[in-house]
């Protein structure tokens, strides 16, 4: 199969889209004639033109509220954010307005609008250019949250979300959107709600999100060679979560280690730890462990940086600590 | 379902409310939009409005005017038509909760004996923290291949058992001692924390059997204080809440008086075997002599409708009819089914009607209707050998009659000592709502009827 990268997979789906629907038009800064920061709009300004690739000032809080104006109003628009920590920017915006709104019409306004951007710590982006954020998007309801990590992933669930009606938050790992990976031609799409299993094993369960999923495989390829077998999982989607393949997996294998970039408290790791405490107890054979980034502002340092993002060596390191519990 | 009345929240910073007033009573009907009771503010009374129609019944912890209450909390039901109740705040009884023992002793369906409990927790292990940890996994693998995990060594990093080690136990049967037990000793002697060797000491060489393991947890268990053994805590019953609700609403809030006195039963005694054998002989249900004192204290009420009456916030309430609760001991607690209209009613139709409640009570079959719109309690205590005693009143009611046992003794009558059948009668009344004169006037009423039964029976 021809191989495309992570960003120019999303491109062939929001190439396509927008092609069928004339409702779908992108806001950004730089998403015009430049093509976006990270190459996320190459080739449309050409294709369709400015009105529907449509430059911004430096004014998250505006554009995105005219966004929401406009999903209300029956059309498809696409936010890229270019660096995902602007959204804050608009933060009353997305969850004052954006995600309730369905709720408070009865749902007869739809919310059709995709949220996208870059996020994770990566090329020494420091504190303003390397946020994640998305547990706190999953906290509230209204959201999908959608973090794929391969680029085959990244076009089906592009192409989910510019069908959804619900407000979407795309998000992309700077590390990974220049991956190469197998993507299949033509249209398709991965709903959302359904983890892959990255790799079959059935001595640990291992959660890995975004960027973290190719270093787990990684990790556990090397680890067969000492005969552990363990099983990745890539949710893909934070919400939905789909919690049956993690339990199920959890019963084959009695032991659960969560890895993830983001903050550790209140995070998406706790949630699956609880869940699975909850619903799948008797399957434990040993506490639950998660692994995350560490709980501090980014740091521009390259040495810094790397000390704080969970790396191969730390994730071999709790895979072993896991199965010694 | 049952809709619970809380204190509201009346401004975004209140944290607790005083309480003014009900603006219904307990069993009132209420509608969607009436006031139900009143909060005091700083400034102002607000009243309450209710979002839900049906009957309003107070809860145990109902608040008293001027009661501080923390918002969100419980202060009554409304309840639908043949709806009860919830029980409120079921106080299980406090689980025996040690540190580091819960999870870790292997549990039995049914209650342990406490003085095996005890022993288990003195068991300690290599580590030192009591009897080993398992993991939840490992817990259930043993239980599904029947392996007996209290005796493994775990292999995790805290020394707790995991699901390998059950596997293992699983596969290769292991004797861990050198003692010859029968699985069952084996299990029990685990629980109980009692060690093979101990055992073998006992029976040296030969298999140990349950037998030796009970003889040796009774052996153990002697030594264990009564006071230990004895700690015991009984649910509350519905029954019981109600009645401890009940009781102590009406201690609190009623000015409870008792007056005492004795009535000559001689010629009621009398009429009581006339009545019994030509009743019993026509196979019609015999007027016990509760049924008699309903009638004669009916007759009395009439004479004295201030005692038929009941303490309202508006005033009191004299009430047209004469309704009687009768107090019933059952299996379940105390009830008080009411018998209504008493004195439209012959004597006949009143111990067929007592007779049908009575039975209903102790079939648990009576319906809360069957116990409710009394307007005054007799209570008799006569078979129980007990002579004046203080009843507490059935709210709202003014006041209850209790009656003692009939007993022979001396007494004076037409101006000579001679053997007579005596009863004594209390009276508790409240007086907020009645004074003592009325009170003693009723009740000298109620003693004159009883000793000219025929005359008010027939009246």
């Amino acid at each position: 199969m021809r191989e495309l990268t992570y960003v120019e997979a999303t491109l062939e789906a929001l190439d396509s889209a927008m092609a069928r629907d004339p409702s779908i038009f992108v806001v950004g800064e730089g998403i015009g004639e430049r093509g976006g920061n990270f190459n996320t709009t190459v080739g449309l300004y050409e294709k369709y033109g400015p009105e529907r690739l449509c430059d911004t000032p430096i004014s998250e809080r505006g554009f995105v509220g005219m966004c929401a104006g406009a999903a209300m109003t029956g059309t498809r628009p696409i936010v890229d954010f270019m660096f995902l920590d602007f959204i804050l920017d608009a933060f009353g915006e997305l969850v004052n307005q954006i995600a309730k709104m369905q709720y408070m019409s009865s749902g007869r306004l739809k919310m059709p609008i995709l949220l996208r951007g870059a996020i994770g710590i990566g090329h020494s982006a420091a504190t303003h250019h390397s946020g994640s954020y998305y547990p706190i998007f999953a906290h509230i309801p209204g959201f999908k949250v959608v973090v794929p990590a391969i680029p085959s992933d990244a076009k089906g669930l592009f192409a989910t979300a510019l069908q959804s009606d619900d407000p979407v938050l795309f998000l992309e790992h700077k590390s990974l959107l220049f991956n190469r990976g197998e993507v299949p031609e033509g249209d398709f799409t991965i709903p959302f709600g359904q983890a892959r299993i990255a790799r079959e094993g059935a001595d640990c369960t291992v959660v890995a999100i975004g960027s973290m999923v190719d270093k787990a495989v990684t990790v556990c390829e090397k680890l067969a060679e000492d005969g552990v077998a363990a099983e990745v999982i890539d949710p893909r989607t934070i919400a939905p979560l789909d919690t049956a393949t993690i339990l199920e997996s959890v019963h084959k294998t009695g032991r659960l280690l969560i890895v993830d970039e983001t903050f550790q408290p209140c995070g998406v790791g706790a949630e699956i730890a609880a869940q699975v405490i909850d619903q799948g107890f008797d399957d434990l054979d040993a506490p639950i462990r998660r692994l995350n980034g560490a709980h501090v502002p980014t740091p521009y340092s390259p040495p810094l940086e790397l000390a704080i993002v969970p790396e191969q060596d730390d994730i071999e390191q709790n895979i072993r600590d896991l199965l010694a519990e | 379902m049952a809709y619970e009345v809380t204190m509201p929240r009346l401004g975004w910073t209140m944290e607790e409310g005083v309480f003014g007033e009900w603006l219904k009573q307990d069993g009132d009907e209420v509608q969607a939009g009436d006031l139900l009771f009143t909060v005091e503010g700083d400034k102002a009374t607000q009243e309450v409005e209710v979002f839900e129609a049906g009957i309003l019944r107070l809860s145990a912890s109902a608040p008293a005017p001027g009661d501080v209450i923390p918002v969100g909390a419980l202060l009554a039901y409304i309840l639908q038509s043949g709806e009860s109740m919830p029980a409120e705040s079921s106080q299980a009884a406090p689980a025996d909760s040690q540190p580091g023992q819960e999870g870790t002793v292997p549990q039995k369906a049914g209650v342990e004996p406490a003085g095996q409990k005890r022993l288990a927790s003195q068991r300690v292990t290599a580590d030192g923290r009591g009897t080993p940890a398992i993991s939840p996994r490992a817990r259930r693998v043993a239980a599904e291949l029947g392996v007996d995990w209290t005796q493994l060594t775990g292999s995790g990093r805290t020394g707790r058992i995991v699901e390998r080690d059950v596997r293992a136990a699983a596969e290769t049967v292991v004797e861990p001692v050198g003692v010859d037990m029968s699985p069952v000793a084996r299990r029990m002697a685990a629980e109980a924390g009692i060690s093979p060797e101990e055992l073998a000491a006992i029976r040296p060489g030969g298999r140990i059997q349950r037998e030796d393991v009970e003889a040796a947890i009774a052996a153990r268990r002697q030594p264990v204080p009564a006071s230990e053994t004895a700690a015991q805590v009984v649910a509350h019953s519905r029954i019981r809440q109600i009645t401890a609700q009940r009781m102590a609403e009406s201690a609190r809030t009623t000015a409870p008086v008792t007056l005492t006195t004795e009535a000559d039963a001689t010629e009621l005694v009398a009429l009581r075997e006339q009545l019994k054998s030509s009743y019993a002989r026509r196979g019609l249900a015999v007027p016990s002599y509760n049924d008699i004192y309903l009638k004669l204290t009916a007759a009395a009420l009439q004479e004295h409708p201030v005692l038929n009456a009941s303490w309202g916030d508006e005033g009191i309430n004299l009430h047209g009819e004469i309704h009687i609760g009768f107090a019933v001991e059952t299996e379940r607690g105390l009830l008080a089914p009411v018998l209504r209209n008493v004195p439209a009613k012959s004597l006949r139709q009143v111990a067929a009607e007592s007779a049908n409640l009575i039975e209903g009570a102790h079939q648990e079959r009576l319906g809360s209707d069957a116990m409710q719109g009394g307007t005054f309690t007799i209570t008799n205590l006569g078979m129980y050998g007990i002579d004046a005693f203080t009843p507490i009143i059935n709210l709202p009611q003014a006041a209850i009659l209790g009656i003692g046992r009939i007993v022979c003794k001396p007494a004076v009558h037409e101006g000579e000592v001679v053997p007579r059948q005596m009863v004594a009668l209390s009276l508790t009344f409240d007086h907020r709502v009645v004074d003592g004169a009325p009170a003693a006037r009723f009740l000298n009423t109620v003693r004159e009827y009883v000793s000219e039964p025929v005359l008010w029976l027939t009246g």
